[in-house]
């Protein structure tokens, strides 16, 4: 009887939070639904023009805050370095492409320029890999029975120690990555290209995701990454090397931004030591907007903020203008952490089940 | 069952110390495991039963004290490396992988083992102990009722083809008639060849099950004897098996 009092408390307030909630969400969803369909009749081109680059973008977003994922999942921190990690790939990519080893243009035959980006791509994700795998090593494990504020604050730490490395290897001002990537359309839809270095971001972006989730839902180490994420010790009492699953599943995040800093590198065409640390916030946004530790849910949130930033920094009618996008994005942070701090898909469930 | 004499020593613990912290969990715990016994550890909640298994599968290492398997020093030895050596456990409160598959539980206590086709005819024999368990194969584990998933539990940690299992209260919350049921099942592992460490609440189902059983009080080992001995002891029947 005691029990059953106990547990049917808390479930009577799960579910009259969504209650609450649900009227504002409708109405918020029904006036951007509005807003965007308004938008899309009055000024076609605009809308298409910026679906597309909020969609590439999106893409990248996941591809970082895929990497937030996975780490809290296994060790529930938040790795703030994670950003910086990233923008350190775009400055590999860029330097690797670019005139100081490669020397890549435009015009480099085909058989010279994409060979050169797939070995840019290795080369910035066994950079990254390695690079996060490192700081696990030096910074968090020794912290990992620590009280939770400190390895976070440790986090916050590397970040600046990060950033401060982009910044003594390339300055302060931004650095710009040979731009080699065909520019040409594929198709044209209301007068709209879409080229083929919009295309590159998906033709790269989407196999990466398919891998991940294979890796994940399929092999050895993806099955000893989710039972260590769902119990610690248990998993260790099954023979599983916690330590060594903690330390692939930091290369692997690592090699994931990696793999985003160079599509970020050659799809922008610029890079700066600050780019972590926006791209890495937008990205963790995105993170717990689908969920914090949910893997599908990091991309659904990155595409959502994805094409929020590009419809709020584009769109013709009504849209707020680039200088309000971070406002609205960190805006929609702060509403899912108090409605629904789960997330959109829920949180930790690294296996998306 | 035997009485286990002249037989091989697979587990000694020789007067370990165990701390959480800076509290004390076991005082000078000595306790051996003989080849193909069944050794029960019997006592009270907070006794250190647990901490005694923790401190063999590596997950609490002791202050002081020698582990030893199969003749080797075990004491510093990493969890993973022990489960390597032929350890395996199938812990208190069960601690399935709640969101993987009942399969890929399985999966797991067998991580690492390479031999595939070996590590399928295991899964078959463990489906064949607890058909129960391949009608859900592929349900999550965490929906499943507590007796199935300690089934489950049993079944995974059976999955290392350990040579000494260890038992946690597997008849911890269960219905009646999965507890005899798990007992059977332990009595027919044993009868495999392996050696069992059986840590129970029940006691009295306990020391049916084993050949040799040892009490701890806060810590300490108090008695230690043969079984059926221990059944007939005056203080065990007062505070174990619940006779005046």
């Amino acid at each position: 009887m005691a029990t059953q009092a106990s547990t049917s408390i808390p479930r009577l307030r799960a579910l009259k939070r969504p209650n609450a909630a649900v009227p504002i969400a409708v109405l918020l969803l029904g006036l951007i639904l509005f807003w965007l369909g308004e938008n899309l009749v009055r000024t076609p081109a605009d809308f298409y023009q910026n679906f597309v680059y909020g969609a590439t973008n999106g893409l990248l977003y996941g591809l970082i805050a895929i990497g937030y994922s996975l780490v809290y999942g296994i060790l529930e921190l938040i790795n703030f370095a994670h950003g910086d990690v990233f923008m350190l790939g775009s400055m590999m990519a860029t330097t690797f492409v670019g005139v100081t080893i490669l020397g890549l243009t435009a015009g480099s035959a085909w058989y010279v320029l994409w060979p050169g980006i797939i070995a840019a791509l290795l080369i910035s994700m066994a950079f990254c890999g390695t690079l996060n795998a490192s700081i696990e090593r030096v910074a968090y494990r020794r912290l990992r029975t620590a009280p939770r504020l400190a390895p976070l604050i440790t986090a916050i730490g590397m970040s600046f120690i990060l950033q401060n490395v982009g910044l003594v290897w390339k300055g302060p001002r931004p650095i710009s990555t040979v731009d080699i990537l065909p520019h040409g359309a594929i198709f044209t839809i209301g007068g709209v290209a879409y080229t083929w270095s919009e295309f590159f971001v998906v033709a790269v972006t989407l196999p990466t995701l398919a891998l991940l989730v294979w890796l994940v839902q399929r092999t050895r180490h993806g099955k000893a990454m989710r039972a260590t994420a769902q119990d610690r010790e248990a998993a260790a009492m099954m023979g599983i090397d916690v330590d060594r699953t903690i330390s692939f599943t930091f290369l692997l995040a690592g090699a994931l931004a990696g793999v985003a800093g160079t599509v970020f590198a050659l799809y922008n065409t610029n890079t700066s030591f600050l780019t972590g640390f926006r791209t890495g916030l937008i990205a963790f946004t995105a993170a717990v907007l689908g969920g914090i530790g949910n893997l599908p849910g990091a991309v659904l949130g990155a595409m959502l903020i994805g094409l929020l930033e590009g419809f709020s920094d584009g769109l013709a009618w009504h849209a707020l203008g680039s200088q309000w996008t971070e406002a609205v994005i960190f805006a929609i942070l702060i509403i899912i952490l108090v409605l629904r701090p789960e997330g959109l898909l829920g949180e930790r469930t690294p296996e998306g089940g | 069952m035997s009485t286990a004499v002249a037989t091989r020593t697979v587990l000694e613990v020789e007067g370990i110390d165990a701390f959480y912290g800076t509290i004390q969990a076991l005082r000078g715990v000595s306790i051996e495991v003989h080849e193909g016994e069944v050794v029960t550890l019997i006592g009270a909640n907070g006794a250190g039963k647990s901490s005694t298994l923790r401190a063999i599968n590596g997950v609490l290492h002791p202050r002081r004290g020698k582990i030893r398997f199969e003749g080797e020093d075990i004491t510093r030895a990493d969890p993973h490396d022990i489960v390597k050596r032929g350890i395996a456990q199938s812990p208190e409160g069960r601690r399935l992988f709640p969101r993987m598959t009942v399969v890929e539980n399985l999966e797991m206590g067998a991580f690492q083992r390479k031999d595939k086709a070996e590590i399928r005819e295991d899964m078959d024999r463990v489906f064949e102990l607890f058909p129960r368990l391949q009608e859900r194969r592929d349900q999550k584990a965490g929906t499943m009722s507590g007796g199935e998933q300690q089934m489950c539990a049993i079944g995974r940690a059976m999955m290392a083809r350990p040579k000494l299992l260890l038992l946690d209260e597997p008849s911890l919350g269960l219905a009646p008639i999965f507890v005899e049921r798990i007992f059977e099942i332990v009595e027919q592992i044993n009868k495999q060849g392996v050696s069992i460490l059986l840590v129970e609440q029940n006691a009295l189902m306990a020391l049916d099950a084993a050949d040799r059983g040892y009490v701890l009080e806060t810590g300490r080992v108090v008695l230690a004897d043969d079984a059926k001995a221990l059944m007939g002891n005056e203080q065990v029947r007062k505070t174990y098996l619940g006779e005046d």
